[in-house]
């Protein structure tokens, strides 16, 4: 990896972007996936039976990422919002990469989420490759790892996606 | 009550087909808050070298997840999902989602560990891959999984 900028060596193994409580988490928002994905698990929408389950309805385990994306416009803020996983862009721009898409995922699944959580997320980028000929044109794989804790500090996932950057920035 | 599931190695899970729509792809990214172009904008997509907008990676396990539970039943408590999109999923056909069951744990914490493999196909071809890992109650006077303390819940 001696062929990386300074900067993404400096990256390597830390948190480097920390998304801290930006969404509350809310059964209106949760329903939405639900719907678009056609999930009818009761304990997402049935307060009797997800009593005896879980104490209350939980939010979709999958949707946890989501709760660690900021609202895409807010009336006070004056910088634009981050990005989804806005360490990966960070990677991609500093490499001069002007695609990238995620190829593989793997979600681990603690505490479950529930009405009025939220989550802190830590970014952390775990291994860059070398550039290497892709389908799609030169390119390079990188690894980033988010780990997601409730405001009491318990776990509820770690996240670790697997990239695929490709196509050069025109100088 | 829910019926007790006894997975065992080589079960299959009821195959599920799902139309793909270009409703299903953008209803999916705005529900999980992604509004990276490529999810909801054809041309910024075709620019990018892809067919066409491309399901995002959180509908995709979104999907997955209600596979598993449409046959778990909600005490199924899924602990790692991983999966790997080896073709982009675009609007058009019917994705087809098959699963077997391909390991059981002996019982720990009064639950097994189901392991279930599974593949996502569009016309006949494989989109995705995924293995679940998921709990289970052991027998039926066993706690659900849901109601196992942190400290000895082991994904």
């Amino acid at each position: 990896m001696n062929d990386l900028p300074q900067k993404v060596k400096d990256w390597l193994g830390k948190p480097v972007i920390i998304v801290d409580h930006v969404v509350t988490v809310e059964q209106g928002l949760w329903t939405n996936f639900c719907v678009a994905v056609g999930d009818g698990n009761p304990l997402y929408w049935d307060y009797p039976l997800s009593r005896d389950e879980t104490e209350s309805v939980i939010a979709p385990p999958m949707m946890l990422p989501s709760w660690a994306i900021e609202h895409d416009w807010s009336p006070d803020r004056a910088a634009p919002s981050l990005r989804t996983l806005e360490l990966h862009f960070m990677v991609k721009d500093a490499l001069g990469i002007k695609n990238g898409l995620v190829t593989e995922v793997e979600l681990e699944l603690h505490e479950p989420l529930r009405h009025g959580d939220s989550v802190r997320a830590e970014q952390i980028l775990r291994r860059v490759e070398e550039e290497r000929e892709t389908k799609l044109g030169i390119g390079r794989n990188w690894d980033i790892d988010v780990v997601y804790r409730k405001p009491d500090g318990s776990l509820a996932g770690i996240q670790s996606l697997h990239f695929l950057g490709y196509g050069k920035v025109a100088a | 009550m829910t019926t007790l599931l006894k997975p065992h190695i080589g079960m299959r899970l009821p195959e599920l087909a799902l139309p793909l729509t270009r409703k299903l792809i953008i209803m999916g990214a705005a529900a999980t808050r992604d509004w990276q172009p490529q999810h909801h904008d054809p041309a910024w997509a075709k620019e990018a070298g892809l067919p066409d907008i491309i399901m995002n990676n959180y509908t995709q396990a979104g999907l997955i997840s209600r596979f598993v539970t449409d046959w778990s039943g909600p005490m199924g408590r899924i602990g790692r999902l991983r999966f790997a999109m080896r073709r982009p999923i675009c609007p058009g056909g019917t994705a087809t989602f098959n699963g077997m069951v391909v390991d059981v744990t002996a019982e720990q914490q009064a639950m097994i560990w189901a392991e279930i493999d599974i593949e996502i196909m569009v016309e006949k071809k494989t989109v995705t891959t995924a293995t679940v890992k998921m709990a289970l109650p052991a027998t039926a006077r066993s706690p659900s999984p849901w109601h196992c303390p942190a400290v000895k819940w082991h994904p």
